[in-house]
């Protein structure tokens, strides 16, 4: 294939991808995880069945590649509050308990993966140091909530 | 001549103590260089540098967390952002001393040097290196909102100087006048 043909094709993948998967996918902390997800743990190689099908492997790569560093640079610029409830959706999206959440990303770090390669080392400390920040403040709002139940209507942990 | 000589020493002083911490600040990084390789091949199209400048030291981040009013919440706060804050300043003085490395090496081998223009490199250089050095210091003392913080605190004293003197003035005014009942 020649490289203007090539070029096309990944834009299409990248297209085809963002319109189909992504926009289906509610917030962009949950997008990041899923791109995570099509990275192969150890060879740092992304899989998508479905694209590949479409626009072959490279294309393919290409595209969740990109999608993955543009998703995880709007997230760094972020401001906290807003990474707070980019989380807030996450938790609500996983239909898990939030302190059992909170903990288990507060002691595991899953996140940590979900950074993609070959981005600006600074980037990625703000990213964890921001979504380690943004952890403590929906604990802190749990604890609150737990503490004082009449404040829940006022300032809910999840869905505000 | 006394108050020069003690100027020049505090000054050297500084400088000392900058170089110091900046040679202190390379040892402590020798190990983590490997593993920030990566820094050397990052992708170009990132966020500008300038906005992620603006994000380390967001004053929106840190006016969101004192809303919560929780002393823990503010102190991993300062402590996160004191962390990121070095790693960016650490980062970048690595990557101009690298700069200036490769620098180094081409003009040894050129033949025409614009002597000037490379003094005004090596100032700049050495400028750069300062401020790290400063940004680092003023940093792990004060934490990384020291430097708007200070700039804010000296408008604060500035509007007090302000109001003082006049007032100063107004009692030094009546105290003169001999109005009984006055300080």
């Amino acid at each position: 294939m020649s490289n203007p043909a090539r070029l096309v094709t990944m834009n299409n993948a990248y297209d085809d991808l963002l319109r189909r998967t992504l926009s289906s996918i509610q917030s962009d902390l949950a997008r990041l995880i899923y791109l995570a997800s099509t990275r192969d743990y150890n060879s740092g190689v992304y899989h998508h069945e479905g694209l590949s099908a479409r626009y072959g492997p490279e294309s393919t790569r290409v595209a969740l590649r990109a999608a993955h560093k543009d998703i995880f640079y709007k997230l760094i610029g972020l401001s906290l509050e807003e990474l707070v409830n980019e989380l807030e959706i996450y938790v609500r999206i996983s239909r898990e308990a939030p302190t059992g959440f909170i903990h288990t990303w507060q002691e595991l770090e899953p996140y940590r993966v979900a950074v993609p390669m070959e981005v600006d080392s600074t980037m990625v400390q703000l990213f964890l140091s921001n979504i380690r920040l943004a952890l403590e403040v929906l604990r802190f709002r749990q604890e609150h909530r737990q503490a004082d139940p009449s404040a829940s209507s006022l300032q809910p942990l999840l869905g505000r | 001549m006394m108050s020069t000589a003690i100027f020049v020493a505090v000054a050297i002083f500084l400088v000392l103590f900058l170089l110091l911490i900046m040679r202190h600040e390379e040892v402590d990084e020798q190990e983590s260089v490997q593993a920030d390789a990566s820094t050397r091949h990052e992708c170009r199209d990132a966020l500008q540098h300038q906005e992620l400048v603006f994000r380390i030291f967001s004053r929106e981040d840190r006016e969101f967390i004192l809303l919560m009013r929780s002393p823990r919440l503010q102190r991993i706060y300062q402590e996160e952002r004191r962390k990121v804050a070095l790693h960016w300043v650490r980062r970048t003085s690595r990557e101009v001393s690298r700069i200036m490395r490769t620098h180094r090496l081409i003009a040894r081998q050129s033949r025409n040097l614009d002597a000037g223009a490379e003094a005004r490199l090596f100032f700049q250089y050495l400028q750069l290196r300062f401020i790290c050095g400063l940004l680092v210091l003023l940093s792990k003392t004060f934490g990384p909102h020291a430097l708007p913080d200070l700039a804010s605190y000296a408008g604060e004293l500035s509007q007090l100087i302000g109001r003082a003197v006049p007032d100063a003035a107004a009692a030094n005014h009546v105290a003169s006048s001999g109005i009984p009942g006055t300080p």
